[in-house]
């Protein structure tokens, strides 16, 4: 069987400095659009796509250091190339040193979520090749049908690249050039991407929960499959709810309509689904990471509402361009996605240490102030976008005057990002720790005993 | 422990399943086929969004020489970290969609605010030929459409009229 490949355990680190720092930049532009002109060596204008890229960093480095951590384990073979796995990570820390030093410089030229010198785009492709080509050679030595979770990264991995090389299809020039059109593609392009990060964080997600309960007919049920569909049909056309209001063409808005977020509800389905037939011995021994599961579920369920809200036409009129849009973002990014992820980190712990590893106490109390303070972050925005949205329509209020009524919401926004950004400190320094440790020890890495019982 | 039972048995039925017949070659060739139906519908939907996305008049939020050097202008300063178009973007500024046509706005106060700043937006360090073509790449979004939608129809089933139509003018 083939032992944990130290390369992967890299990836969950840097993954987690990602979120540290992207919580510190956060932290740091939440105060801004409270107190303008603070902390003026890093204006507004380079902390928030700091925030938005290390962010997407941590979700990226996670969801595909555990792709490399698992693949093997389930295929019951090491990653085709080792060699690409490292050479994938040794880009990614370029580009990261790349990307945060132009930010520093004040060099953009990108767009929104990918405002960093378009050049440096070229590198993510190029590294994100070299996941496809080795996740693929991999994937198929393994015998059998394929479980959810494979085709949930096989298709996230594939369209992650197509959607982002079709994000930058700005940089060739059209003779009929048109800022709408200009605009659905880069919303289209926006939402398949996201879309396709789900399907791996999704995926991880399913994994983690089988290994946890150690049931596999779930990821090999038609609910599973279902979901994958659906997961996909969204990735497709689940986008267009953000570009309501800009005047596209009518058949993408009412498709986006129909397809709402139904994705959600059959992943909260299935992780109740779970939840109830976990062997009550197997989970206390994963108690972390089954804890981070339970949290993405009941997030799932805030979110899901807020999402169906916010997809119907006639309430988004409202939402639309406000703070309820961040806080759905919000929601999504740290009360699912970052749940799932620390649930796939604390269980890699456990496996490289035998057991939890690490002080369970500090562990828990970043747990709950992390959701705890979530939840009251999470309610100052949609608070902050009720009020935007009821006298940006309704009223002849200026912009100015509009933000005055809303300062007290970005204000509690603000200060439960200190709460939040406490509890994310305890777990990064923690899970940090724990993954560093056998580098740290000069220690071997273990070989993963549980797939010796899991061989497929 | 009972769980790891099931496991074996599970698997040992899996591994008799596979022994008959079912090659690994040919759960690669089903699964590549699969992949490329996948990508093959993303391609169909990526054509029809290339081609038919928009509802906007031929010539209108067209982008002119000059409004496509203010997009990467646009661009280079990180204008979209505090404003929107269409309500997407940054938080912090105004919307600019429609700045270059609003009622007592325009092009003149969109190139002062830029080239001066205000109270709590800084001046962008740009000449004032630069100004030009963002004002020129704002004004092609300003001709688009209309941003918020103010005057609306709601219908029984969650929708609005305007969806239907460019109806925003």
């Amino acid at each position: 069987m083939p032992a944990i490949d130290r390369s992967a355990l890299l990836f969950l680190v840097f993954g987690v400095v990602s979120l540290w720092l992207g919580a510190f930049f956060g932290l740091l532009g939440a105060w801004q659009q409270v107190m303008p002109g603070l902390f003026d060596v890093i204006p507004f204008v380079k902390s928030r796509p700091l925030h938005v890229s290390l962010v997407i960093s941590w979700i990226f480095m996670v969801a595909v250091g555990g792709v490399y951590h698992y693949l093997p384990l389930l295929v019951g073979r090491p990653m085709h190339s080792p060699r690409l796995v490292r050479v994938h990570l040794f880009l990614w820390m370029i580009l990261g040193l790349a990307v945060l030093g132009s930010y520093m410089l004040g060099r953009f030229g990108g767009r929104e979520y990918w405002e960093f010198p378009p050049a440096l785009g070229g590198l993510i492709a190029v590294s994100w090749f070299l996941l496809v080509y080795n996740f693929f050679r991999t994937a198929m030595q393994g015998r059998g049908p394929w479980p959810a979770y494979l085709w949930m990264w096989a298709t996230g991995v594939v369209f992650f690249l197509l959607t982002f090389l079709e994000a930058y299809s700005w940089l060739w020039p059209r003779d009929d050039a048109n800022v709408v059109r200009d605009l659905t593609v880069q919303w289209k392009a926006y939402g398949a991407l996201t879309g396709s990060w789900n399907m791996l964080v999704y995926g991880l997600a399913l994994v983690v929960m089988e290994r946890i309960s150690g049931v596999t007919e779930y990821a090999r049920s038609r609910t599973a499959f279902l979901l994958y569909a659906l997961g996909f049909t969204n990735l497709l056309f689940g986008w267009a709810h953000h570009i309501y209001p800009v005047p596209s063409a009518p058949w993408l808005r009412y498709l986006a309509y129909g397809v709402s977020m139904t994705e959600w509800i059959l992943l909260a389905r299935m992780i109740r689904h779970w939840r109830h037939t976990l062997d009550g011995a197997q989970r206390h021994q994963h108690v972390l990471a089954a804890h981070f599961l339970y949290a993405s579920e009941a997030w799932v369920f805030l979110n899901l509402g807020l999402a169906l809200l916010i997809s119907i036409p006639a309430i988004n009129l409202f939402t639309h361009g406000t703070h309820i849009t961040v806080a759905h973002a919000m929601g999504s990014t740290i009360g699912i996605n970052t749940m799932i992820l620390f649930a796939a980190i604390f269980h890699t712990v456990d496996r490289v240490h035998g057991d939890t590893g690490t002080r369970v106490q500090y562990v828990r109390l970043g747990f709950w102030l992390l959701n705890g303070g979530l939840v009251l972050f999470w309610l100052s925005l949609i608070g902050a976008g009720m009020i935007k949205g009821w006298y940006t329509l309704m009223s002849d209020l200026s912009f100015q005057d509009i933000m005055v009524m809303v300062r007290p919401f970005l204000m509690s926004f603000a200060a439960w990002g200190i709460v939040l950004f406490v509890g994310i400190t305890l777990l990064a320094v923690h899970a940090s720790w724990a993954l560093l440790g056998p580098f740290l020890r000069s220690r071997p890495v273990p070989v993963d005993r549980s797939t010796e019982a899991y061989n497929r | 422990m009972s769980y790891n039972m099931d496991l074996y048995r599970i698997d040992l039925s899996r591994i008799e399943n596979m022994s008959h017949g079912r090659s690994t070659s040919f759960q690669g060739v089903h699964q590549r086929a699969i992949i490329l139906v996948l990508v093959g519908l993303f391609a169909v939907q990526t054509a029809l969004t290339w081609t038919s996305s928009t509802s906007v008049a031929p010539g209108r939020g067209s982008l002119s020489t000059q409004a496509l050097i203010g997009r990467q202008l646009y661009q280079d300063h990180n204008c979209t970290a505090c404003h929107q178009l269409y309500g997407l973007g940054g938080y912090m500024g105004p919307d600019l969609t429609n700045v270059t046509r609003a009622q007592g706005k325009g092009p003149d106060y969109a190139r002062g605010i830029i080239l001066h700043g205000t109270q709590l937006m800084p001046a962008q360090q740009v000449t004032p030929a630069e100004a030009g073509h963002l004002v020129a790449y704002l004004d092609a979004w300003a001709s688009s459409g209309t941003y918020p939608i103010r005057s609306f129809d709601l219908t029984p089933w969650g929708t609005y009229l305007q969806m239907n139509d460019d109806a925003r003018d």
